[in-house]
């Protein structure tokens, strides 16, 4: 029998730099959405606050404690973004939520890409239909959208430094867009 | 066109896809509706030149379905609701 060893492995392992920015796969990010159980908003905040210090975010904007970061997602339902390496993610939050949340694991699913540096909001202004200027889309803000016709989540994480999310089956589109619209702007 | 959303606020209508009249909150109840009644509810829609209630679903968002209401002559949005309160106080859905 052949002796078969499974590693992880990143969907892209993009790195790039483009003039003074930086574009690259935040592969050590695990990604669980937990949906809110009819009539349970009180008791996921609550354990939303033990299990991880996190409140329940507003819609259009993301909470954070420490690296942890939820994001809302729809209307009842939010993803935790958090450093995690192994596959048991979502049976991590299981544990620390105990039932509170409908949880699915999502981290296969999404490729996650950093983006940061000068030139990065007149980057993502040609392929983000929001407007992203500090007024409208303040450090902390997120959204789900569309960027390039394919669906993406955008989080700001600092003034210019964001998470996008998109489909892992198009990761290399998206990250070409991405490129592309460095290259255009800088 | 902007459509307003009551949570995230003013989006682009390429985020959504459009359903089509409101109407369809409506159906009746299939153990207990005539035969007329559910062709009606299935086939005949009113095409109003003027305000007009649709459903429309925030597919590139946040996947919540929508009451639009606008007048279909000017193009302007008049209201903008989450189907899930209409249905709610329309006595729909739980």
């Amino acid at each position: 029998m052949a002796d078969i060893t499974l590693t992880a492995a990143p969907i892209l392992g993009l790195d790039l730099t483009l003039g003074a920015n930086t574009l690259r796969e935040r592969d050590d990010l695990a990604l669980v959405s937990v949906a809110t159980p009819q009539g349970g908003e009180d008791a996921l905040a609550k354990a939303l606050k033990a299990g991880f210090k996190l409140a329940m975010p507003e819609p259009t904007r993301s909470t954070q404690a420490g690296d942890t970061h939820a994001i809302r997602t729809a209307a009842d339902q939010m993803l935790l973004v958090f450093p995690h390496d192994g596959p048991d993610a979502n049976t991590m939050v299981q544990g620390k939520l105990k039932g509170a949340g409908y949880t699915t694991d999502q981290t296969d699913v999404w490729v996650v890409i950093e983006a940061s540096g000068p030139d990065t909001l007149a980057a993502l202004e040609r392929l983000c239909p929001l407007d992203l200027h500090d007024s409208a889309f303040p450090v902390g803000a997120s959204a789900r959208t569309v960027m390039e016709h394919m669906g993406a989540m955008i989080l700001r994480m600092d003034a210019d430094r964001f998470l996008l999310l998109s489909a892992s089956s198009s990761a290399g589109s998206f990250a070409h867009a991405l490129e592309t619209s460095y290259k255009n702007v800088i | 066109m902007l459509i307003n959303h009551p949570l995230l606020g003013p989006r682009d209508a390429a985020e959504f896809v459009v359903k089509g009249d409101a109407a369809l909150i409506g159906r009746p109840d299939g153990m207990t509706a005539s035969p007329q009644e559910m062709h009606d509810y299935a086939y005949l829609r009113d095409n109003p030149a003027g305000t007009h209630r649709e459903l429309w679903y925030h597919e590139q968002g946040d996947r919540s379905w929508l009451v639009v209401t606008r007048d279909t002559l000017t193009h302007e949005v008049l209201d903008v609701a989450l189907a899930r309160d209409v249905a709610r106080a329309e006595g729909r859905s739980r």
